[in-house]
């Protein structure tokens, strides 16, 4: 076969017969609600005739002078940055814990992963029993050790609500994180330490100088992923709370759910879900551009 | 050499209460599944020594199992309040053919990103990427009205087609990071031989890639399998999966606990499974092929 053969095999080579079933799918997936969200945005139901009116941007006006859409945004940002920071450090100090060849880890790690295949909706309802004031055993652990008294209902008291399903978050998705540094932790070469082992490094400078930096970009993933699914929040606090007592555990995502289907505020809704899209992806974007995450 | 073993042991002591106070929770309601109502409302709780039923279990997938640790009524499928036969069945139904559209779409196109190469390449990648990005609730908010106006709601049809959209991004990298672990010489050797890109992909790299797409396959059937949020919307009598009926557990007269948690004994078993079969590629998944093991 002469070089020109070759050449004609890879002009002929086309990627987009292979491609267009996900594009077509795609396109329908993202393309198509996005723009129907926006359409929505600018309309209202009207129960009496059934149909969509046109508003402008009233609901645009609506969602800027709205309190408890900004008390949502407050909540979700309160549970973002909480949730997070207990996963990553929490996450990582297991990690560096089970990082090591000791009798039982290998299982241990394996028990371990298995909370990330519960559905999040059933894990809620796990917690939502075992945090009950009458009978639950989570309340009554605490109570034991002094952390929670026996007559407050966890997440019927506005000011816990939200660490209650906090802890069901944290339970859940911890693994995660310990899942990924582990990995990553695998991955690092030995040259370092042992080097920085024959100058006399404490572990600790160990870590901090050669660990962290080291695992910079596998911790920059772990972040964005669980990032994104802490912004949107929405299977524990339906299941646990309903956004209850009050407002204190409405996110964005539930209260535009429950402003479409509850209240049939459809463009409202609609309004509300295209500002929780619009500012996940510039956040998500800012982050990967600011901590150089490639795929 | 005292103090590393003894390190050691302080160690083991202590990944073993951590994984322990993780593994607590699985291990309380998986008990709970097995109680009777007065065990499971006792004041303090109790963590050990009730007397075992498999009576929640019976009454929620309508079967008897005849060796009841002392179940005395017999059960008729269909007849308790929260018989979830239908529901198991539409979880399987859904998860199954919901991975098979993600994997046969990704599969093509996940071949395609990791052997050719062409313009914009790149940002495709990051196009499919940032689908993962949107919020649930900004796709399923339109897609209940999508779907309403082309008689998709309450279907097999929609759910499926929504729940592999939703895995695509998740199929499609991980996928890619499959293939290109697949030295490409060898898809070039057979183009020279003169065989077409489709038998290579046939013949050559889906074989030789088995592996990887059981795993994504796996992956994929478990999202599906966990996913709430678009079933809850795009729903409403027609079919149900098993954790969008979890929250109907709790009624007026309040939750039927034992049953709840028996179906959520039984919904931890895919987790088990999960773990068994891809253990190996879980990491990968979750993090869409980004950190390559």
């Amino acid at each position: 076969m002469s070089i020109a053969q070759v050449k004609r095999i890879a002009i002929s080579d086309s990627p987009w017969p292979w491609l267009l079933p996900l594009i077509a799918l795609l396109v329908v997936f993202t393309i198509y609600p996005f723009i129907y969200n926006v359409w929505l945005s600018f309309h209202e139901f009207v129960p009496k005739s059934r149909g969509l009116k046109f508003v402008g941007v009233d609901n645009w006006i609506q969602l800027w002078n709205d309190s408890r859409f900004w008390g949502a945004l407050g909540v979700t940002f309160l549970y973002f940055a909480v949730a997070l920071t207990i996963e990553i450090v929490l996450g990582m100090a297991i990690a560096l814990l089970l990082d090591a060849e000791l009798p039982g880890f290998g299982m241990l790690r394996a028990v371990l992963s298995m909370t990330l295949v519960i559905p999040p909706a059933i894990a809620g309802m796990m917690f939502l029993l075992m945090e009950d004031s009458q009978f639950g055993a989570l309340s009554y652990l605490l109570g034991l050790v002094g952390l929670l008294d026996k007559a407050t209902p966890m997440l019927a008291t506005s000011s816990l609500a939200l660490v209650g399903v906090l802890i069901a978050e944290v339970w859940q998705w911890t693994p995660f994180m310990v899942l990924i540094f582990l990995a990553g932790l695998r991955s690092l070469p030995a040259e370092p330490y042992e080097a920085a082992m024959i100058d006399g490094a404490s572990s600790l400078q160990m870590f901090r100088r050669l660990t962290l930096p080291m695992m910079s970009r596998v911790i920059a993933v772990a972040v964005l992923l669980r990032g994104i699914d802490l912004f949107r929040v929405f299977d524990y606090v339906f299941v646990m709370t309903s956004g209850g007592p009050g407002t204190a555990t409405y996110t964005v995502s539930l209260y535009a759910w429950q402003q479409t289907f509850s209240f049939l505020k459809w463009g409202y809704g609609a309004t509300l879900s295209l500002t929780s899209l619009i500012i996940v992806m510039v956040m998500a974007n800012m982050f990967i551009r600011v901590a150089k995450v490639r795929w | 050499m005292h103090r590393s073993a003894f390190v050691r042991t302080l160690r083991t002591i202590a990944g073993w209460l951590v994984v322990g106070a993780f593994f607590f929770p699985i291990y309380f309601w998986t008990s709970v599944a097995f109680r009777d109502a007065k065990d499971i409302f006792n004041w303090p709780p109790i963590f050990f020594g009730f007397q075992p039923t498999v009576r929640n279990f019976e009454q929620v997938f309508g079967i008897s199992l005849g060796f009841g640790f002392g179940s005395q009524e017999t059960v008729t499928p269909g007849g308790g309040n929260f018989y979830m036969g239908p529901r198991l069945w539409d979880s399987i139904v859904v998860a199954t053919f919901s991975t098979v559209l993600a994997i046969v779409v990704a599969t093509l196109a996940s071949y395609a990103l990791s052997r050719m190469h062409f313009r914009g390449r790149h940002e495709f990648v990051n196009w499919v990427l940032s689908t993962r990005m949107m919020p649930p609730v900004a796709v399923a908010i339109p897609m209940f009205f999508i779907f309403k106006q082309f008689n998709l709601l309450d279907t097999y049809t929609g759910v499926i087609l929504v729940h592999g959209l939703m895995n695509l991004p998740l199929a499609v990298l991980l996928l890619k990071s499959f293939f290109d672990d697949i030295p490409a010489e060898i898809d070039e050797s057979a183009l020279l031989d003169g065989a077409s890109r489709w038998t290579i992909f046939r013949r050559i790299v889906l074989p030789m890639a088995k592996g990887g797409i059981a795993a994504t396959a796996v992956l994929c059937f478990i999202f599906s399998w966990t996913e709430f949020l678009f079933v809850l919307t795009l729903t409403q009598t027609g079919l149900k999966t098993v954790p969008v009926v979890s929250s109907t557990f709790v009624t007026s007269i309040g939750t039927a606990w034992g049953n709840m948690a028996a179906l959520g004994a039984a919904a931890i078993v895919p987790a088990f499974v999960v773990i068994l079969l891809v253990q190996r590629h879980l990491v990968r998944g979750l993090t869409m092929g980004s950190l390559k093991q």
